[in-house]
């Protein structure tokens, strides 16, 4: 043998420390990398979990933002609508007003007999044909008849042509409306309606915006008003 | 002869020691990472839970708020509500006698296109 045998045994020893020696190192190394890999992992799951449950309450809080602001628009609305609807029910009460007072226009004979004959003569020009045919309540057949002998002459010299002009005594106007006429032409297709509830609607139609005004003051919301 | 074999027997168990060990930490890698899976999930839990409060915190305030709007603008209703029939009351006479004047108020006139033949 080369070696005395306590060399040999020495030299056994020293391998076996080296081979401890590198097991301990591999040991330390794979404990610090668990180390690491723990904090990353740990760290890695955290985060992506905290993201989740951010995002997810985030958006239930919009959806509840979005909500408020849904359930408050949906107030707004409803107010402004029945604020709307007040205003709307004003002015249908005052249109109802307005056409039970018709009834007391007729009631005065002088005032209702100059009225008939601007109504007459209204129709007329409307019209502006050599024939017409009026018609009217039972009860007025003998006003419009004075109004219409009236009128002749003066449409003669305005529009410079001649007017032939019948009262129906056939079919008469409803008993039930306030007073005027309706105007037609000769053969019935044409007519001119001048009775006291179609004027009234169509000056409430017309006039709506400065009804408004005058009831409920300017719009502050409205630029232009021409 | 006998010696040559005492020394290999013993650095066998020498390498066997060095396996178990390094085995040993691999064992312990993995609990710890199985660790982190539980840490994390345990912070997680406890995030969410703080999250859920302040978000009941908020909503029973926007639910409250939600009262609080509704009583307001009723208020707002029915205030604009009486200032708008106060003005009714006081101007629906004016417009009334207006709209009445403009029915009787007739000016017969010719249509403006037409004209006189001859």
């Amino acid at each position: 043998m080369a070696l005395s045998d306590a060399a040999v045994q020495k030299q056994i020893k020293h391998m076996m420390a080296f081979i401890d020696q590198e097991a301990s190192e591999k040991a330390e190394e794979i404990d610090a990398k668990a180390e690491e890999e723990f904090n990353i992992e740990k760290g890695r799951l955290v985060q992506t979990q905290r993201l989740k449950i951010m995002e997810y309450y985030e958006k239930k809080e919009k959806q509840i933002e979005q909500q408020k602001k849904i359930q408050m628009s949906n107030l707004m609305n409803q107010a402004r609508l029945k604020v709307l609807k007040a205003r709307d029910d004003m002015i249908k009460d005052l249109l109802n007003d307005a056409r039970e007072r018709l009834a007391t226009i007729a009631k005065d004979p002088n005032q209702y007999q100059t009225l008939l004959e601007g109504l007459v003569l209204q129709g007329f020009y409307q019209l502006l044909e050599s024939r017409v045919i009026i018609r009217c309540r039972k009860e007025d057949v003998a006003m419009v008849q004075t109004a219409v002998q009236k009128n002749i002459p003066i449409y003669k010299e305005a529009v410079k042509s001649n007017i032939e002009v019948r009262i129906d005594e056939n079919t008469f106007l409803s008993p039930d409306i306030s007073g005027g006429v309706e105007v037609y032409n000769a053969d019935g297709r044409i007519k001119a309606s001048n009775t006291l509830e179609s004027r009234l609607d169509l000056l409430a139609q017309q006039m709506m915006p400065d009804i408004r005004v005058s009831l409920f003051g300017a719009n502050p919301n409205r630029k232009f008003t021409d | 002869m006998a010696s040559q074999s005492q020394g290999i027997q013993q650095l066998l168990q020498a390498e066997k020691r060095a396996a178990e060990k390094v085995a040993e930490a691999r064992k312990r890698k993995n609990r710890r990472l199985k660790q982190a899976k539980e840490e994390a999930q345990a912070e997680i839990e406890q995030y969410r839970l703080q999250r859920e409060k302040e978000f009941k915190t908020k909503e029973a305030a926007a639910l409250g708020s939600h009262g609080n709007s509704a009583v307001e603008v009723d208020k707002e209703t029915v205030d604009k509500m009486g200032r708008i029939q106060g003005s009714y009351q006081q101007n629906k006479e004016a417009v009334l006698g207006n709209l009445l004047k403009m029915v009787c108020d007739i000016k017969p006139e010719i249509h403006a296109n037409y004209r006189v033949a001859g």
